[in-house]
C-alpha cells in the first residue's frame, strides 16, 4: 500500500458503516430506550391481557357487544398502536435525535473531525436507527400475533401471509418516517416540536379531507400497504374512510422510496453545509 | 458492537426466526397436521360427501331453549305447527329428541337439475316408532351396504325424487335425497378408509369450518360462485354480484343474536370493492336508525373488518330488539 493510497478517505458506506457499529449500542442502551420499551412492551401486555380474556370467558373478546376474532383485533391493533402511534412516535424521537444527540451531547466535533464524509455519519446514524426500531418493533408485533390471532376462531396458518405484509408495510413506515424526520432535524430549529406536529397534527388533518394535500404526507402512502380493515372506532375513523383514496401499491412503494431516497440526500446536504457551534 | 448489543441483536433474530418459522410450518401444514391440532367440527362431518357446495350445523339444544327462542315462542305461537306436522309424520320431537344436526347441500351441475342434500340429525329416536309413521306416509324400506333405509317418492318439477331415512348409526338419522343418504351409508360402512371421500378431507370448507366453532352455536359454510351459477340470475344482476368465492355464517343465539359474515373474494381488488359497498350500508344504516336505541345498539354492533380477500361482518342483534316483535305482531 502506498502512502497516498493509505491517506485516502474511506468510502461513503464503509464510513457509515463504521457509525452504524458504534450508534447502534448507543441507541439501545441509552435513556431512550425506557421511553422505547413502554411503547413497544404496551401493546405485548395488552395481548396478553387479551389472551387472558379469551381464554377465562368462552364468548371471547367482544368490541360492541359482537364477539371479535383474533386477527379482526391483531388488525385493529396495528392500525391503532402500531401504524397511527408507535411507528411515527419512533420516527420523531429518533429521527430528529440522530445529530441533534451529538450536538447536545457536543460530542460531534469528534466525529466530524474523522476522515470520513459528513453525510456517513448521517446515514450510519440512521442504519443504527433502523437495526434499532426494526429489532425492536417486529419481534414485539410477532408476539402481539402470537397472543391474539388464536382467539375468537381466527388461525395462525390463515392469518400468517398478513403478517408477512405487515412487517414489510412497518419497515417501510420506519424507514419513511425516520428519513424525513432526520431530514426535519438536521435542517430545523425545535425539530422534535416540529416532527411532533407532522406526525399528529398535519398528518391526520389532511388525511380527513378531500384533495391533493394528503400526497404530502407519509401516512397516505403507508396506509395503501396496510392488509387490514381500517377500525370504525371514532367519527373520526368514519371520516377517514369515507375520503379515503388509496394509491395502488406499486404507487406507494415508488413514493416511499423516492421519500427516503430525497429526504436522506436533503438531510445529507444539510449536514455537509451546516455549521455547528456548540454551546459552550 | 459489544457484547450486549450483540446478544440483544441475537435474541431479536432468533425471536423473529422463530416466530416466522412457527407461521410458515402452521401456514403450509394448515395447523390440523400439528399433534396439538384437534379435529374441526362436529364428528358427523365424516358423513358428509366430499365436494358439498354447503355445509350448516345447529346446536339444536341450545337454540331451543335460548332465551330469544323462549321469547319468539311466547310472541308467535303459531310458529309451533311445523313442530308438530315433523312429530306427527316422523314422530320426532325437535325440543327434546335432536341434539344437533349437520345439514349438506350438492350444486347439482345438470342443467335445470335441483340441487341434492342430506341432514344428519344427532338425537334420541324411536327408530321402530318413526319407521311405522314413514311406512304409512307411503315409504319403502330397502337394504343398502348391510343398512336398512325408508325411500318415499315425491315429485317435483324436475320429475320424480327420491328421499330417504337411515339410522347410518345409534342416535344418527341421515334424512335426504337418496344418492346422498346412501354416500354417508358408504362412508360410514368404509371407516377410516373412505376418509377422503368425506368432507372432512376438503382443506378450504375445513378451514372455515375450524374458524367458525369457538363460541358459535349454529353456522353455515359454503361456494358462494357455485350458488349463484344455480340460480339462473339474469345477466345484468348476475353482474352485480362481487365476485365471492367462499361464505360463512356463524351465530351464537341467546338472548340476542351475535355471529359473523364472512366472505372470501376472488382478488384483493374484489374485496375492496365488497368492502364499500358494506361500508356505504352501514353508513346508511346508522343514518336510519334515527332515535331507536335498541336499532342504535344493533347497528354500533356492526363491525366490517378483514384482511387481504377476507371481508367479515360481525353483528350483534341485542334481546331488545326482538323485544319489539310481541307489538309488531299484534
Amino acid at each position: 500500500m502506498t502512502p497516498t493510497a493509505s491517506r485516502q478517505p474511506p468510502a461513503t458506506f464503509a464510513s457509515a458503516m463504521r457509525i452504524f457499529d458504534l450508534s447502534l449500542g448507543q441507541m439501545l442502551w441509552s435513556r431512550r430506550s425506557v421511553f422505547l420499551a413502554v411503547l413497544l412492551g404496551g401493546p405485548v401486555l395488552l395481548a396478553i391481557a387479551l389472551r387472558v380474556v379469551a381464554t377465562l370467558y368462552t364468548s371471547g373478546f367482544q368490541i360492541n357487544g359482537a364477539q371479535a376474532a383474533g386477527a379482526s383485533i391483531f388488525g385493529m391493533m396495528i392500525w391503532l398502536l402500531y401504524i397511527r402511534f408507535i411507528v411515527p412516535i419512533l420516527g420523531v424521537f429518533y429521527g430528529t435525535a440522530l445529530i441533534a444527540d451529538e450536538v447536545d451531547d457536543k460530542t460531534i466535533t469528534y466525529l466530524f473531525t474523522r476522515p470520513i464524509p459528513r453525510r456517513a455519519v448521517l446515514l450510519g446514524k440512521y442504519l443504527a436507527y433502523l437495526a434499532c426500531t426494526v429489532l425492536l418493533v417486529l419481534p414485539s408485533v410477532m408476539l402481539v400475533f402470537f397472543l391474539v390471532v388464536p382467539t375468537g376462531g381466527s388461525t395462525i396458518a390463515e392469518a400468517f401471509p398478513s403478517l408477512l405484509t405487515d412487517f414489510g408495510m412497518l419497515a417501510a413506515g420506519l424507514a419513511s418516517y425516520g428519513a424525513v424526520f432526520a431530514l426535519v432535524g438536521t435542517r430545523l430549529k425545535r425539530p422534535l416540536i416540529v416532527g411532533l406536529v407532522f406526525a399528529f397534527g398535519w398528518e391526520p388533518a389532511v388525511l380527513l379531507f378531500p384533495g391533493y394535500l394528503k400526497r404530502l404526507t407519509v401516512a397516505y402512502y403507508l396506509q395503501a400497504l396496510v392488509t387490514h380493515e381500517m377500525p370504525q372506532d371514532s367519527a373520526v375513523s368514519m371520516l377517514l374512510q369515507v375520503f379515503r383514496e388509496v394509491p395502488s401499491v406499486g404507487v406507494s412503494l415508488v413514493a416511499l422510496a423516492l421519500i427516503v431516497g430525497l429526504a436522506l440526500w436533503g438531510a445529507g446536504r444539510a449536514v455537509e453545509r451546516r455549521e455547528y457551534i456548540l454551546e459552550q | 458492537m459489544t457484547t450486549r448489543t450483540r446478544y440483544f441483536v441475537i435474541v431479536s433474530l432468533l425471536v423473529l426466526g422463530v416466530g416466522l418459522g412457527t407461521g410458515l410450518v402452521a401456514y403450509y401444514v394448515g395447523v390440523q397436521g400439528m399433534p396439538f391440532a384437534r379435529h374441526a367440527g362436529p364428528e358427523e362431518l365424516q358423513y358428509v360427501p366430499k365436494d358439498a357446495t354447503v355445509v350448516a350445523f345447529a346446536n339444536v339444544q341450545e337454540i331451543m331453549h335460548s332465551d330469544l327462542r323462549q321469547k319468539l315462542h311466547r310472541a308467535l305461537p303459531m310458529q309451533e305447527n311445523g313442530q308438530a306436522e315433523l312429530q306427527n309424520l316422523t314422530g320426532i320431537n325437535l325440543e327434546n329428541d335432536v341434539f344437533r344436526i349437520v345439514a349438506c347441500v350438492y350444486a347439482n351441475s345438470a342443467a335445470n337439475a335441483s340441487g341434492e342434500g342430506m341432514v344428519l340429525a344427532r338425537g334420541n329416536f324411536d327408530e321402530t316408532k318413526i319407521e311405522a309413521l314413514m311406512r304409512d306416509h307411503g315409504a319403502q324400506p330397502e337394504e343398502y351396504n348391510g343398512r336398512r333405509i325408508l325411500v318415499s317418492d315425491a315429485n317435483s318439477a324436475q320429475g320424480q325424487r327420491h328421499f330417504a331415512l337411515s339410522f347410518v348409526e345409534p342416535g344418527l338419522a341421515a334424512l335426504g335425497t337418496a344418492d346422498v343418504v346412501k354416500k354417508a351409508i358408504d362412508l360410514h360402512q368404509g371407516g377410516a378408509g373412505t376418509a377422503a371421500g368425506s368432507v372432512t378431507a376438503n382443506d378450504e370448507l375445513m378451514g372455515l369450518v375450524r374458524s367458525l366453532e369457538t363460541g358459535n352455536n349454529a353456522w353455515a359454510v359454503g361456494r358462494f360462485d357455485a350458488l349463484t351459477s344455480r340460480a339462473h340470475l339474469p345477466e345484468n344482476i348476475a353482474g352485480q354480484i362481487p365476485a365471492i368465492t367462499w361464505f360463512s355464517v356463524a351465530t351464537h343465539v341467546n338472548g340476542g343474536v351475535r355471529g359473523t359474515l364472512r366472505a372470501e373474494t376472488r382478488d384483493d381488488d374484489a374485496a375492496n370493492n365488497l368492502r364499500d359497498v358494506v361500508r356505504g350500508f352501514l353508513a346508511l344504516g346508522k343514518l336510519q336508525a334515527g332515535s331507536r336505541p335498541d336499532i342504535q345498539a344493533m347497528m354500533s354492533s356492526l363491525q366490517l373488518g378483514g384482511s387481504g380477500k377476507t371481508v367479515t361482518l360481525s353483528f350483534d342483534v341485542p334481546s331488545q330488539v326482538f323485544d319489539a316483535i310481541p307489538h309488531l305482531a299484534r
